[in-house]
């Protein structure tokens, strides 16, 4: 007995050493260097500019016992960073106010605000994602109208009209989407929308096709597949090649399901096509290239094109085989996929392989014009980020929204230390050294070091100095920079300064065009309330579990009709109807704004 | 048998000890409280032939003040769990109320609209019941249609079915186990093998499901084998047949849990007094002998209350598991009561619906416990209540 007892507690014993050695290597390393000297630097020169912009400039220091904890919560999945981080540090020390984020995991965003509605339990900021409308109705948010006349930053990020698209039916703004708003001029290279993608090697083997329909796409894999069966990798591994792969792991299965509204030429709309010319609205699932797209697949699949796998696989499952280098293609959102994908191809060489992947926007024969990629800021008035009514100190974190606007803080979340993540060349442009690069790719690193505050209100575009980009992705000549070689080629190849160009998507601003745009900010509010909020539930649970098995199917024709009834049996009219309703709503606010 | 008829016969004997007890004390005003109290005791213990009224007067007396206050610390301990009881078992039940309302966050408890048994309404879909009874005439294909064409529904019978068939698979994979692993002569193989067959129990479901999805996936290793012998050319995507979802279900749930469980039985069975296996033995009962007659009959009280109890637990076939393995593909078997709450309830800040299921699941519960423990006790069984 005694025995055990000893072993037991030197086993806990070692278990708490090795944590405590773990934290101590994973903070004191990189800290103090930063402390030391960086933040000096870094404070003097953003100090200036914003000085000479005439912007609002942070120079109060906080002493640690007046530094506020906030928390926050975000109904996306992300990484938490790890406490003490460095960037977190200094703009607590700035701004006085330290804000913990958390992330959803497991669930979909309205499971995770529903659980957290019933326990009461609310972050001090939070952006619940679609399930913004319940956090309103349950009266848990704090009104923005009083704090956007006091803080101009936050005044600043949208124009009236905007700011109008946010109110809800008591007359008040709750929550101010973060993303997609651009300062200044635009300077995107990325496309961070949906897109058939496919791996820069298939292209450069094919010798650069031009690829505009979904048959050239499919024409090309089968070949490339014909002839590369398996790849080794970067360490000498051999990879089995999968041409296609689907992902439909739950509320993800837009993958498999939304294509037809852009093969027909049509935005993202998300829940249903608009058409422009009559204003009335057209159900995707039904057209007749929903049923040209699923048969596509249908004989891509019995061909073994797609894999075989792809109803199972989970969304952790589909990562990895896309991490491994092995899909040469698929449909997805640039979100849903890169942003994990980029930083391990480039560690791990594939990307020198020419793994990586291009988008295509393509259509089904005879539409000429797309638009997968969407030109100008679409305001996504259905979501965003709120303070919450158990935040007791509702004045700081408004202070703090606007005080994380201020340039030289926005330059420390996107860019980092002057100095150690960035360097300023003698024209007063920002540019990293590989090493930079090297580091910031490194997901440690990053846990320790970067605080992006990625889901507080931000910029894109450019920079208040007037040069550079507001984010480091959107700087031309660190977008150059970071490329690999074979996707350099590729887009020297197809004469494209950026992904946007590879797509060629119609270049209007999709305000201009599309007023009421887009509707999936009225669908995913949806609930059990309305009849149309009933059907668009069924209808979801109908397509998935008819969607794999239409595709999987031996006999397409006959269980594309079976789908059809089962669908029909939803009763889509509700939903249609409805959307139809909120389209007419849209569009007489936006001739009444005229 | 030998047991039974004991019994009976010390009742007799008691019966009639007792009435002649009885009528001294009646004739007796003032009798002792320890009198009083042994007959209060014996009467219940021995279903003595005292009429309700005279058992009630006996057990009036013994509440004296005197009682109370030695007592007072039992008192005291009672009442806490009482009060915890109440607290947190019949005032949640207030709650309920949200499934007749329309309940909105905005409004509350106290001033959402009332709604009757719309919601019930609404997950059943009465109505394509009914139609189904009008146009088939059958009472059997109007079920099959109304399992088919509603979701509630046939969240039900998965749940039921996979409940039953969870429990019927993990109940006697335990009893063999348990009684397996007692025949292993070898003290320290079966310590050991105790031991690690119970350690899945501590892993959390998305572990074991992940180790699930894993082996059972193209590469994993369930299809290396039956690649390897040629049982199948290409890879068996299990997860894409509907009918092998129940099966992989009742599997995981064997294997996490059988160990476990079977820790109550290996207690059971050592309780077992070993003259009788001696005695079995002297008989001319093997091995198989004495499991038959000696082992099986004397844990069958631990098994009967423990089923009864897994049958309450019947609609708890499991929410992790389901979620976790289940897809679009196999949807129509897979999903349960408690995922149905999940996407229709809390997906849809639709508590009051969420709170219907909860409700039905509840009463279903009860129901099925009620019912199976008044079965056994027909049987002569120990029971429950």
């Amino acid at each position: 007995m005694k025995m055990k007892k000893f072993i037991a507690l030197g086993m806990a014993g070692m278990l708490s050493a090795a944590t405590l050695v773990g934290c101590d290597n994973g903070n004191t390393g990189v800290v103090t260097p930063v402390d030391g000297e960086e933040v000096g630097g870094g404070e003097d020169v953003s100090g200036g500019e914003a000085d000479g912009s005439g912007n609002l400039v942070t120079t109060t220091e906080y002493a640690d016992d007046e530094i506020v904890d906030f928390t926050m919560f975000a109904a996306m999945p992300g990484s938490e960073i790890n406490d003490g981080n460095d960037i977190q540090e200094i703009i607590a020390k700035k701004t006085g106010v330290r804000v913990k984020e958390t992330w959803l995991t497991g669930q979909t965003a309205a499971e995770a605000v529903g659980s957290i509605l019933a326990s009461g339990d609310l972050p001090d900021f939070i952006d619940g994602g679609d399930g913004m409308k319940e956090l309103y109705e349950a009266d848990t948010l704090v009104a923005w109208d009083p704090y956007l006349e006091k803080y101009p930053n936050l005044k600043e990020m949208f124009s009236d009209y905007e700011w109008d698209m946010f109110r809800q039916d008591d007359g008040k703004i709750y929550w101010a989407n973060v993303f997609n708003n651009t300062y200044g001029e635009s300077k995107a290279t990325g496309h961070n929308d949906e897109a058939f993608w496919i791996q820069v090697r298939v292209l450069e083997w094919a010798g650069y096709p031009e690829i505009k329909t979904m048959d050239e796409y499919f024409d090309l894999l089968e070949k490339y597949y014909a002839e590369n069966k398996s790849f080794q990798d970067a360490e000498g591994n051999t990879i089995n090649i999968i041409p296609y792969t689907i992902l439909c792991d739950d509320w993800r299965y837009f993958c498999l399901e939304n294509a037809p509204q852009f093969l027909d030429g049509y935005p993202n709309d998300g829940s249903v096509i608009v058409d422009p010319k009559t204003m009335k609205i057209v159900d995707y699932n039904t057209t007749p290239t929903a049923k040209v797209y699923f048969s596509k697949l249908n004989e891509e699949y019995n061909k073994g094109i797609v894999d075989k796998e792809f109803a199972t696989q989970t969304y952790d499952e589909y990562i990895a085989k896309l991490s491994t280098g092995a899909v040469l293609g698929m449909v997805d959102q640039n979100w849903d996929f890169n942003y994990t994908i980029t930083p391990i191809f480039a560690t791990s060489g594939l990307a020198d392989l020419g793994c990586e992947y291009v988008p295509l926007g393509l259509t089904v024969e005879g539409v000429t014009e797309q638009r997968w990629h969407t030109y100008g800021d679409t305001v996504n008035q259905s979501s965003g980020c709120a303070v919450t009514t158990s935040c007791e100190d509702p004045d700081r974190a408004f202070q703090f929204l606007n005080d994380i606007l201020n340039q030289d803080i926005h330059d420390l979340r996107f860019w980092g230390v002057e100095g150690v993540d960035y360097l300023v060349d003698e024209d007063g442009m920002f540019y990293r050294t590989q090493e930079m690069r090297d580091k910031l790719n490194d997901t440690g690193y990053k846990a320790s070091h970067v605080c992006n505050y990625s889901y507080m209100p931000q910029w894109l575009g450019t920079s208040k100095d007037g040069k550079n980009a507001m984010q480091p992705a959107e700087q031309a000549s660190e977008f150059y920079a970071g490329l690999s070689e074979p996707l350099s080629n590729c887009f020297k190849a197809y004469n494209a300064g950026g992904y946007p160009d590879m797509i060629g998507s119609v270049e209007d601003d999709i305000n201009a065009t599309h007023p009421w745009f887009p509707m999936w900010s009225w669908s995913n509010e949806l609930n059990n309330d309305t009849a149309g909020g009933v059907a668009w539930g069924k209808m979801g649970e109908t397509k998935h579990k008819w969607l794999p098995k239409v595709v999987m199917a031996s006999d397409f024709e006959k269980e594309w009709s079976s789908y059809m009834d089962a669908y029909n049996a939803c009763k889509p009219e509700d939903f249609l109807n409805e959307a139809q309703e909120v389209l007419d709503g849209r569009m007489e606010a936006y001739e009444a704004s005229k | 048998m030998a047991y039974e008829d004991q019994f009976v016969n010390s009742g007799a004997a008691g019966e009639t000890e007792y009435n002649s007890q009885a009528e001294v004390n009646e004739a007796e005003a003032t009798a002792d409280a320890y009198v009083v109290e042994n007959y209060a005791k014996e009467a219940y213990e021995h279903k003595s032939s005292l009429n309700d009224e005279q058992i009630k007067q006996l057990s009036k007396k013994r509440i004296s003040k005197g009682e109370l206050k030695r007592q007072s610390v039992l008192l005291i301990i009672g009442a806490i769990f009482v009060l915890y009881g109440i607290l947190f078992y019949y005032l949640p039940l207030a709650g309920w109320i949200m499934a007749f309302q329309n309940f909105k966050l905005k409004t509350g408890l106290l001033h959402s609209k009332f709604v009757g048994f719309d919601k019930f309404k609404f997950m059943f879909e009465f109505d394509t019941f009914e139609y189904a009874l009008e146009t088939s005439g059958n009472i059997f294909s109007a079920f099959k249609t109304w399992i088919n064409n509603v979701v509630f529904v046939r969240t039900i019978r998965n749940t039921i079915g996979m409940g039953a068939l969870n429990l019927v698979t993990t109940f006697i994979m335990a009893i063999v186990f348990a009684i397996l692993l007692n025949e292993v002569k070898n003290k320290l193989g079966k310590r050991l093998v105790q031991t690690i067959s119970y350690l899945p129990h501590f892993l959390s479901w998305i572990i074991v499901c992940g180790i699930i999805h894993d082996s059972l996936s193209s590469t994993g290793i369930i299809n290396d084998v039956l690649r390897f012998f040629h049982i199948v050319d290409d890879s068996y995507n299990f997860f894409a047949h509907p009918a092998w979802f129940w099966p992989i279900v009742a599997f995981s749930n064997v294997w996490k849990e059988t160990g476990w469980n079977a820790i109550i039985y290996l207690a059971a069975i050592t309780a077992i007094d070993p003259s009788l296996y001696e005695a079995a033995e002297i008989d001319g009962a093997g091995r198989w002998g004495k499991i038959r007659y000696i082992t099986l009959p004397s844990i069958s009280p631990t098994i009967v209350i423990l089923l009864v109890m897994n049958i309450g637990f019947l609609l708890n076939a499991g929410f992790e598991v389901q979620y976790l393995l289940g897809n679009g593909l196999v949807q129509d078997v897979s999903q349960t009561i408690d995922i149905y709450v999940l996407n229709w309830g809390v997906g849809q800040t639709d508590y009051s619906l969420g709170t219907a299921a909860g409700i039905f699941k509840s009463v279903v519960a009860i129901l099925l416990i009620v019912i199976s423990n008044s079965v056994v006790k027909k049987l002569g069984q120990e029971s429950l209540f």
